[in-house]
């Protein structure tokens, strides 16, 4: 990376770390929504971006870490670090138990069987004692947003800088090639078992963590919000968005999208629904490589390059 | 021993309408490549638009299924010929992503058009049941069987018998061959993706006359569909007829002897089971 690309990010960094000294409580508030979504965007990408294995359901290891800290805290009085690395092995038991028989899945296979365990899941913790059945766990007030958005950043630049490393390992370039063509990278040595459920549990990791956070900062969790599936929709729709496989495009797709969801709600809340679904079909249709590639190569090609994407791929 | 006769019966008569749900979903998959995501949420629209048709124009649901038979096929047919086909050769997650955003676009205008309320369709006959033995037969749904079985034979015979039928399933089989015979691929997707909308549709005003409908009953009833689908394989109605049939009986079997709330973990659980050890279904063909 070039020495200005580089200072540009940490002026960015260091002007979202700044937000709580100068912004407002409403835009503290948004800023921890925003990057924890944008966390699970990135968490999304290692799976579905780099590996290329559409995952629509994330949400479940959102949901396991929010009940990690949520029953480490509320069921046996432990601090919250300890909850957060509870959600962590539950995330990560999860993904390989499950991430070995379903990652043997492909295409609309995958998507679906993962669709399916999050729907399940909510059926399942609903009928857990230890983790409040329906009703749900109120967890120990803590009003501090300054650190819940703090805490966000940094798990969110913590993401990034595992993403960017794992990009220029051998580990990444694994991903990519199961991604490309998997019978491909099996043959040139590739275990790609192992990689896959890596890359499964290292996005179940960070989704889990960003869930440890939000389920401490709302101090209530019940099954209906910790697993609800909409998240599933909101971080594939800003990955993708943004630029699904690259480091920095669902961070942008992420926070681009928060913030114009956050002026349409305030507005009517079904329009910001609404909202998600028509850019979805536009970006597919329009931009299917995502804003990144869309920056890069409209400076060439201007609007010829929306005519080229529907031409490549219509009947 | 009565009750787990009633509750077997209660499982077919489910099953009927779950095979009528996929039915649809099954036929775009196979032959377009498509899961349609938005499968659930059309369902959801044809369950409005007989409840409009019977609370405003007192049109019976049963005999207005022809109707929103139609007008389903056109929105259908709009859809695919204006937008998923400029999509459908591009990879595979995009096409399913399109139709997840279809998903939430109608999931979001039926909020603001129709209002989250619970809506039923209450013909006179709603309450009304026939008791056969120690079997009670609601009548509502019965009419709401017999029309599925009729549906799902229906579509077999016309994938069997006529000419468009065979289009269909030799595009299915071959497209490219397909094209050398003479079927104009944009209009064969577009008539494929139209029935199966239309299909979705009826399904709709089925399960409006034996359950509420609200703006959000999609997603989980697209889920139930492509477990249908995936049970009863691709290619032939009457498989999908089977997998229905399948999954409404574990439901209430779950739901009599585990409880209620795994009703939904036995059909996905199911739907992971079969995904795993048989992916091209379990009457489908092997992989």
């Amino acid at each position: 990376m070039k020495t200005w690309k580089i200072g540009l990010v940490l002026a960015a960094l260091a002007v979202l770390a700044g937000v709580p000294w100068y912004g407002s409580d409403v835009l503290v508030q948004f800023g921890i929504n925003a990057l924890l979504l944008a966390v699970l965007a990135q968490g999304w990408n290692i799976i579905g971006g780099y590996t290329g294995y559409a995952s629509f359901g994330n949400s479940v290891f959102y949901g396991l870490g929010g009940y990690g800290v949520a029953i480490a805290m509320v069921q046996w009085q432990l601090p919250f670090a300890v909850g957060m690395g509870f959600g962590v092995v539950l995330a990560v038991v999860f993904a390989v138990l499950l991430g070995i028989p379903v990652l043997r899945l492909k295409g609309h296979y995958f998507a679906i069987a993962t669709l399916a365990l999050s729907q399940v899941m909510t059926a399942i913790v609903s009928n857990v004692g230890i983790a409040g059945q329906n009703i749900g766990l109120v967890l120990p007030p803590l009003n501090n947003d300054p650190l819940f958005y703090e805490l966000s950043l940094g798990l969110l630049t913590i993401a990034t800088l595992t993403i960017w490393g794992m990009t220029r390992s051998r580990f990444g370039f694994g991903l990519i090639a199961i991604r490309e063509n998997e019978e491909g990278a099996a043959v040139m040595g590739v275990n790609t078992t192992l990689y896959k459920v890596m890359a499964f549990a290292l996005s179940g990791i960070f989704s889990a963590l960003a869930g440890g956070i939000h389920a401490y900062w709302v101090t209530f969790l019940d099954p209906a919000s910790a697993f609800d599936i909409s998240l599933n929709v909101k971080m594939i729709i800003m990955a993708v968005f943004g630029g699904p496989g690259t480091v920095l495009g669902p961070i942008v797709g992420a926070l681009t999208l928060s913030t114009i969801s956050e002026f349409l709600s305030s507005e009517v809340t079904s329009i910001a629904g609404l909202f998600f679904g028509l850019v979805i079909v536009v970006a597919v249709v329009l931009m299917p490589r995502g804003l990144a590639d869309m920056l890069r190569r409209m400076r060439k090609m201007g609007w010829g390059y929306f005519i080229e994407n529907i031409r490549a791929h219509r009947l | 021993m009565d009750l787990l006769a009633q509750i077997l019966v209660n499982g077919v008569l489910q099953g009927g309408l779950y095979a009528v749900m996929a039915l649809g979903l099954a036929l775009v998959w196979g032959v377009l490549n498509i899961v349609n995501l938005a499968h659930g949420a059309f369902i959801m629209l044809g369950g409005y638009a007989s409840w409009y048709l019977y609370t405003y124009l007192h049109i019976d649901p049963f005999l207005g299924l022809p109707l929103t038979a139609v007008v389903m096929f056109a929105l259908g047919y709009g859809i695919q010929r204006g937008l998923l086909n400029l999509v459908i050769r591009a990879p595979m997650f995009n096409t399913l992503l399109i139709t997840f955003g279809l998903e939430v676009v109608l999931t979001y205008l039926a909020q603001l058009v129709f209002s989250a309320d619970f809506r039923t369709i209450n013909p006179p006959y709603a309450g009304s049941s026939l008791a056969l033995g120690p079997l009670v037969l609601p009548v509502a749904r019965m009419a709401a069987f017999a029309v599925a079985i009729f549906l799902t034979v229906g579509m077999w015979l016309f994938l069997l018998h006529t000419r468009l039928g065979r289009a269909i399933r030799a595009t299915a089989q071959n497209l490219v061959a397909a094209r050398l015979y003479g079927v104009e691929p944009r209009h064969l997707y577009a008539m494929t993706f139209g029935l199966g909308i239309a299909l979705a549709g009826m399904a709709g005003t089925l399960y409006g006359t034996v359950s509420q409908i609200n703006p959000y009953i999609g997603a989980s009833l697209t889920a139930k569909s492509f477990a249908i689908a995936i049970i009863g394989g691709l290619e032939n109605p009457l498989g999908v007829l089977v997998g229905g049939l399948f999954l409404g009986i574990v439901e209430s079997l779950t739901t009599l002897y585990i409880g209620q709330t795994y009703a939904d973990v036995a059909s996905f659980g199911i739907l992971v089971l079969v995904l795993i050890v048989r992916p091209g279904g379990l009457l489908g063909r092997t992989t």
